[in-house]
């Protein structure tokens, strides 16, 4: 940080790296100086692209030759705590995306060594930080909802897209040796938005997953139940169109948040008597659409949607706290309940596939 | 003759495939392990079946690269991924590219033919209706294009880097646009598909199409004929078509579009509006044009033919209206099952 700026590096340089080179290339207090993958090919059009003027295959020399501050680690699962494991021991703070590890082991051995260096470790649960889940959590914090009782949690996946596309046609994907699969690439960001109102560390679960006949499962639905509150995740391959929306029941409201369309649509108790009330919802719901359309229209004059706006903030989050020496802007707490919950999730799936353990 | 073939399965690949085996040569095809080899089968059916060897596998395996150059003479490197993020590209073009021409180097093949692009080239230097051919320089900033022709540019020079250190006997063929029955006509070079609307770009300058079948005789040539090391060819027909007329036949024999065309004084400052929209919006909407992408594209220049026909023999035997004829029948034909 001698230029005042975080100097960053990225290791694995495939799609999601885009998307980091292009967040933080935003970011006026950041710097991305290295990007790292074991083919050269990779790390090169990476920094050519984002204008990067390190590339590297080798992590340690990276680690040692460009002095990053904060690593970005987007390489495949399999090797997210390995990797995460040594640049902490370099002295580096760490964003991992997400899934943060294969196991809890290996999630409670990271953070272990980020105690032991005195370095961060931030998770890629970056729908938490977008401008939509934001003004839910502040919805909440104002005490709209009431006491929240239920929260179902809707991702959908398009296998024909530009990530699904490469997974789906080659059965040797690295995808395909996580133990939860497709499904373990990608609930993580189904499943914190359901902790992120269910405080239980280990509700009960009740899962399953299945798919076309002989091929592997691509749909997975999934049942919490914790002390006060109970929550549904539904991962769908199938429905269309692709979604990634929360609904949230409170004991005085229920809202609905749209990440796509970047919308919140609520529903309260009708203030009116029988058939007044029919009149008064729908109109309630109009009046509120119009709301919406008019803001996200300003957002567009001001350039202010888009997809990875999250992961943007959370960056600068986690940014801030590097530079102030203040805690992860994702809690360990929270990150190793997510990756308990999942194993918990896939366990589950296998006991009602008949596999057991 | 062995000849190994990549991307067998494709557009080009099979034309490729059933030129080797009208030829007389044996086949070995190179799969993924997800492809449908149905097509391929009924291609060999046509010809000589007891010929085709289907190997299936990954090509960034060194392992299994060295399996499937083993024994062969002549490598027909055909496969590439046309779609997808930069890094996906390059991984399906480039990385996998170097570790076959490593095996194929391995295996002492006789030949390896690469099947670049007519994209790679800088055309910074072409003036406005100057020519393009051989003796043009690769682009010096690819990574300003789109992923593709950066991907194709970098699968390139991974392959001249080993044929200068004296490892591989290389033969580059660039083709231009592929077109024939069985792929849409209205690609890129003609302008941007919006849903229904098709947006001419220019619309008057040439374009440089091939016809697949053209294209596949001038790919197993580049394989065939002695001398030839070291050099690329360009594979265009002799008859081109605008974007123009192209899209007006499409609309009258297929139907489905509209048509709207940007004028040619336009195509630099719309490219540069978008530019600057992108940048200013920090990407909130794709820079869909650039004027270093629209410059390579849209920009009218001539495209001899010349070198292929007196180095490598070749002719484009199908005209551009028989080729545009089956290409349109075909795509006005409803899809299967309806």
């Amino acid at each position: 940080m001698d230029s005042g700026k975080v100097r960053v590096a990225v290791i694995g340089c495939g799609q999601i790296a885009d998307a980091h080179l292009g967040e933080v290339r935003k970011i006026r207090d950041a710097e991305a100086v290295a990007v790292c993958d074991h083919y050269p090919e990779l790390a090169e059009q990476a920094g050519a692209r984002f204008g990067v003027p390190w590339a590297y295959t080798d992590v340690a020399r990276m680690l040692t030759e460009a002095r990053p501050d904060v690593v970005h680690v987007t390489t495949p699962p399999h090797s997210h705590a390995p990797l995460a494991l040594q640049a902490l021991a370099a002295g580096v703070h760490v964003y991992v995306e997400k899934p943060f590890t294969v196991t809890v082991a290996e999630a409670d051995e990271v953070f272990a060594a980020a105690d032991r260096h005195g370095r961060l470790v931030c998770v890629g649960h970056d729908h938490l930080f977008d401008p939509c889940w934001a003004e839910l959590q502040a919805a909440v914090r104002r005490g709209e909802l009431g006491r929240v009782v239920h929260i179902d949690s809707v991702m959908g996946y398009d296998l024909s897209g530009p990530f699904g596309r490469v997974l789906s046609g080659d059965p040797d994907h690295w995808v395909h040796r996580l133990p939860g699969g497709l499904f373990q690439n990608n609930i993580s960001h189904a499943v914190y938005k359901v902790t992120d109102f269910l405080p239980d560390d280990r509700p009960e679960v009740w899962a399953t997953w299945f798919g076309p006949p002989g091929r592997l499962p691509t749909e997975l639905r999934v049942m919490f139940r914790g002390a006060d509150a109970t929550a549904n995740i539904l991962f769908s391959s199938q429905a269309r169109p692709v979604r990634r929306v929360a609904q949230v029941y409170g004991t005085r409201a229920c809202v609905e948040v749209d990440l796509d369309g970047q919308t919140l649509r609520w529903t309260r108790p009708a203030g009116m008597p029988g058939p007044f009330g029919k009149i008064q919802r729908p109109w309630r719901h109009l009046a509120e659409a119009a709301r919406s359309w008019g803001r996200n229209l300003w957002r567009f004059a001001r350039s202010d949607l888009h997809y990875f706006a999250g992961m943007n903030r959370l960056f600068r989050e986690f940014y801030r706290a590097v530079h102030a020496g203040g805690p992860s802007p994702t809690p360990p707490r929270d990150v190793r309940r997510v990756t308990v919950i999942m194993d918990d999730v896939f366990e589950a799936c296998r006991r009602a596939a008949g596999g057991g353990k | 003759m062995t000849a190994l073939v990549t991307g067998g399965t494709g557009f080009l690949g099979r034309h490729v495939v059933a030129e080797l085996l009208r030829r007389g040569a044996t086949v070995r095809c190179v799969l993924r392990p997800s492809s449908s080899e149905e097509e391929l089968r009924a291609v060999a059916a046509a010809h000589r079946p007891d010929r085709l060897e289907v190997v299936r596998g990954n090509l960034t395996r060194p392992d299994f690269c060295d399996r499937a150059a083993a024994g062969c003479d002549t490598v027909y490197h055909v496969a590439a991924e046309l779609n997808g993020a930069t890094a996906v590209l390059f991984l399906g073009n480039v990385v996998s590219t170097r570790i076959l021409a490593d095996a194929a180097a391995r295996a002492g093949v006789r030949r390896f033919v690469l099947v670049s692009s007519l994209g790679v080239y800088g055309t910074t230097a072409v003036p406005t209706g100057g020519v393009l051919d051989e003796t043009c320089p690769l682009d010096p900033a690819p990574h300003l294009r789109d992923p593709y022709s950066y991907s194709k540019v970098a699968q390139e020079k991974v392959t001249w880097a080993a044929y200068h250190a004296g490892r591989l006997p290389l033969v580059v063929v660039r083709p231009g646009v592929i077109y024939g029955p069985g792929r849409d006509c209205l690609t890129a070079r003609v302008g941007l598909r919006l849903g229904k609307l098709m947006v001419v770009m220019g619309g008057r300058q040439p374009m440089p199409y091939t016809h697949v079948a053209n294209c596949a005789r001038a790919v197993v040539l580049a394989g065939e004929v002695a001398g030839v090391e070291g050099r690329a060819f360009n594979v265009v027909d002799d008859e081109l078509p605008t974007g123009r007329d192209l899209a007006r036949r499409y609309r009258a024999e297929v139907g489905g579009i509209r048509r709207v065309t940007v004028p040619r004084w336009a195509i630099g400052p719309l490219s540069g509006l978008c530019e600057w929209y992108h940048r200013r919006s920090r990407g909130q909407l794709p820079a869909v044009l650039t004027r270093y992408k629209s410059q390579a594209m849209w920009r009218p220049m001539r495209f001899p033919n010349t070198r292929a026909k007196e180095a490598l023999g070749w002719q484009p035997e199908i005209g551009l209206e028989a080729g545009l004829r089956e290409t349109l029948a075909v795509l006005r034909r409803p899809p299967a099952g309806i």
